[in-house]
């Protein structure tokens, strides 16, 4: 931008012929309406471009705003729900078991509440996919909806077989375990991992800093900025009207943008620290709740050589206590009532162990039937405290999540038509206002 | 208007995820069947225990005379801790129906077996409730560790008595006489052991009965499928996974009466005689094992429960079998 400064503006000197159109052409814009017009052009496709594309970051940060809303918050739910329920499932009907040929009405109605959550999340899941993801067999999408109905089919064996006194039923009712144990519960964990990925990956895309847009505003401010000392040099005005309006648009329209996007950064930091991340804490002491509940029951079942099922009790049993504890400190400050649910079910979890205690000490000390009696009333009972309580927990963190990401979305609303809009105001501004110094050369 | 409309076309196109549509390569549905848990094809195996180092793996410690009284075990130091401390603990079977099973409408284990036990329970004790006879499922894999290990005082299981065993454990004289003969669907067209050449052949872990198989003397070998239970069996040949379950002819006909489309074959025939197992060590607890069989074969107990639990599958048995001592 040497734009040369002090000679008042004189018609250009007649072109000897000789030095043809392209010489006459270049002399033309070193003369002051020459390079008007040249800023003419250069601001309005500075100002178009950098609306588009202050436009399209907007756009793909509402865009992975709306994936949170609508796609991998919903999906990360529907796979949580579908690792809980098939958990579930497999303690229950292992406890089923447990009762005899006649089981417990209540029993079986959890039973088949599970496996109905169980067919409901995955239908969402599979519904939010192409084709072409369940493709590989390996999926664990594949490996869900065609393994479910196989673990179904064996415990309906079971319970049939049970039912006429056949020791058989008990061969099912292990084989079906099994199935969980080693391919549902691993496929539905991995579903689980991939979907809060997902997630943690539109919160990233969500809120990415707004380099581009801060220095596509900048830049536009710039041009205006030379293009405004350019015509108050040649005109001897103070003020262009035009170019104060397109400065004051190009202005606005960066503000706007950034304190939607400062507002937008705010709302998903939320969103993650009390909301996702939370919830994947609460989540993982959940499961291992779950596990150490069904640990629990099989080493019933296995009666007298269930030594890896208790170990494995053990462990998970760990894992959960630790699991509540560091959820309870992630909760401490900014979430009193999920603080409350964790102090409860940490109460809870400890009485459980109690139960445990006595039942291990029945079913070692020969006492199987007590052991049963106990591990299917006060130790199902505080596990179902625990369970709840979580269940709770979770159920706020998701809320919490949910509401963040919305009003993060509605942050942006009309950001985008803003932006355009005001690229255009700025882009005519720039050509109404140097039209009116142009015209003067006529 | 024109200049709107082109920024929001070019807004939207680049918003908007430009995919290429490719068509779906679809892959045929695995079949993957489910299984029991372990299962795992055997196709090479030591031939069973032909080992007679022991002389007669039947012979076992003769007992010092009748039966003591619950209140007069001084000879027997072991059986004596065992009722100070309150529990005879019990290793059983939990799969064989009627020998030693779950029974699914009690959630309690019963059979055969089971009521042995019991007589023996009764022996020490007075009585035979779950307060003093603590039961220990077992597989049949797990046997030689509990046994090892001294978990259990006892194991009262489908356990063939072998000189192999003898090594690590003792054994009573025989209290239940079995065969081993085959299981097959009633629609396999079965001309003798020929029939299992290359067929798949079920039998649990650790079994005489699966090295047996492995060792048919047919060609091809049968392929051995071990599981850790004998309903696995049941459950795979059910699945179309095994073509025949081969073991004692007392936990085929419990498999058998579970399935009215298989029945049980003559094949395989060989003897599986039946011992109560004990740790090393305990020769008292041996010699006790053996009063307390002497004593139920001769007074009709033996016989009252064969008639409750093998008869229906078995038909009548004409005596119990007869012990054999070594000196």
């Amino acid at each position: 931008m040497s734009a040369p400064t002090a000679p008042p503006p004189v018609r250009p000197a007649p072109v000897p012929e000789r030095r043809g159109r392209v010489a006459e052409l270049r002399e033309l814009s070193r003369t002051t309406p020459g390079v008007l017009i040249k800023f003419t052009a250069a601001l309005v496709v500075a100002s178009v471009l950098v609306g588009v594309f202050t436009a399209i970051s907007v756009q793909s940060r509402a865009q992975a705003l709306d994936n949170l809303a609508t796609r991998s918050g919903p999906l990360s739910v529907a796979a949580q729900d579908l690792y809980r329920s098939l958990s579930d499932a497999d303690a229950t009907s292992n406890s089923a078991f447990l009762s005899g040929g006649l089981e417990p009405a209540a029993v079986r109605t959890r039973y088949e509440t599970d496996l109905a959550q169980a067919e409901d999340a995955l239908a969402i899941a599979v519904a939010a996919r192409d084709p072409a993801d369940l493709a590989d067999p390996d999926s664990p999408l594949s490996i869900l909806s065609s393994q479910l109905t196989v673990y179904a089919g064996l415990v309906e064996t079971a319970r049939a077989y049970n039912r006429q006194g056949l020791p058989v039923g008990a061969a099912y009712q292990r084989e079906a375990s099994t199935l969980m144990r080693e391919k549902l519960l691993p496929a539905a964990e991995r579903l689980y991992d991939n979907e809060t990925a997902a997630l943690a990956e539109d919160q990233d895309r969500a809120a990415f800093q707004p380099v581009i847009e801060v220095m596509l505003g900048l830049a536009l401010l710039v041009l205006l900025f030379y293009a405004q000392r350019f015509v108050r040099r040649r005109t001897q005005r103070r003020l262009n009207v035009g170019l104060v309006v397109a400065t004051g648009a190009t202005l606005v329209s960066l503000l706007w943008v950034l304190i939607a996007t400062i507002g937008v950064l705010g709302r998903v930091e939320t969103s993650r620290d009390e909301g996702s991340e939370l919830t994947n804490a609460l989540v993982d002491a959940r499961v291992d709740g779950l596990a150490a509940r069904r640990a629990e029951t099989l080493t019933l079942v296995a009666r007298g050589s269930g030594a890896a099922f208790e170990e494995a009790y053990g462990k998970a049993r760990a894992a959960l206590a630790g699991q509540l504890v560091e959820a309870q400190s992630l909760s401490a400050e900014s979430n009193s009532d999920v603080w409350g649910e964790l102090r409860a079910a940490i109460i809870d979890e400890s009485a459980w162990q109690q139960v445990h205690t006595q039942v291990r000490q029945a079913d070692d000390g020969g006492d199987y039937t007590a052991a049963v009696q106990l591990a299917n009333s006060a130790a199902a009972e505080q596990f179902d405290n625990v369970d709840r309580s979580l269940r709770d927990a979770i159920a706020n963190t998701t809320a919490i999540f949910e509401r963040e990401v919305s009003s993060a979305s509605s942050a942006l609303t009309g950001t985008v038509v803003g932006v355009i809009l005001l690229a255009l105001v700025t882009a005519a501004g720039a050509v109404i206002g140097i039209w009116q110094r142009l015209k003067e050369y006529r | 208007m024109k200049k709107i409309a082109l920024v929001l076309v070019l807004v939207l196109a680049a918003a908007g995820c430009t995919s290429t549509a490719a068509p779906v390569v679809r892959q045929t549905a695995a079949v993957d069947q489910p299984m029991p848990e372990g299962a795992k094809e055997v196709r090479a195996l030591d031939p069973p225990s032909v080992d007679t180092s022991c002389g007669n793996p039947r012979a076992s410690f003769r007992p010092n005379g009748p039966l003591p009284a619950p209140d007069a075990l001084s000879a027997f130091p072991t059986v004596a801790a065992i009722r100070d401390h309150g529990k005879l603990v019990v290793g059983v079977d939990q799969n064989t129906y009627r020998f030693g099973y779950r029974n699914p409408e009690t959630g309690e284990i019963e059979g055969f077996a089971l009521d042995v036990a019991k007589e023996i329970a009764k022996a020490i004790f007075g009585r035979a409730d779950a307060d003093v006879l603590q039961l220990r499922v077992l597989t049949s894999k797990q046997r030689e560790d509990a046994l090892k290990a001294g978990d259990v005082d006892l194991v009262v299981h489908t356990m063939t008595t072998n000189c192999e065993r003898w090594g690590w454990t003792d054994f009573s004289a025989v209290y239940y006489e079995a065969t081993q003969k085959v299981l097959v669907k009633d629609n396999f067209d079965y001309q003798g052991e020929q029939s299992l050449a290359g067929k798949k052949v079920c039998a649990t872990e650790k079994s005489t009965s699966l090295a047996r198989i492995v060792n048919l003397d047919v060609d091809p070998k049968p392929v051995g499928m071990q599981v850790a239970g004998w309903t696995d069996c049941l459950v795979m040949l059910q699945q179309n996974q095994v073509d025949a379950v081969s073991t004692d002819d007392t936990i085929l006909a419990g498999l058998a009466d579970q399935d009215p489309f298989t029945k049980v074959v003559n094949g395989v025939d060989a003897p599986e005689p039946y011992a109560i197992a004990v740790p090393k060590k305990r020769d008292d607890l041996v010699r006790f094992v053996n009063a307390v069989l002497e004593k139920i074969k001769t007074d009709g107990t033996w016989l009252r429960i064969y008639d409750t639990w093998m008869k229906p599958l078995l038909g009548p048995v004409g005596a119990p079998p007869v012990a054999e001592y070594r000196d």
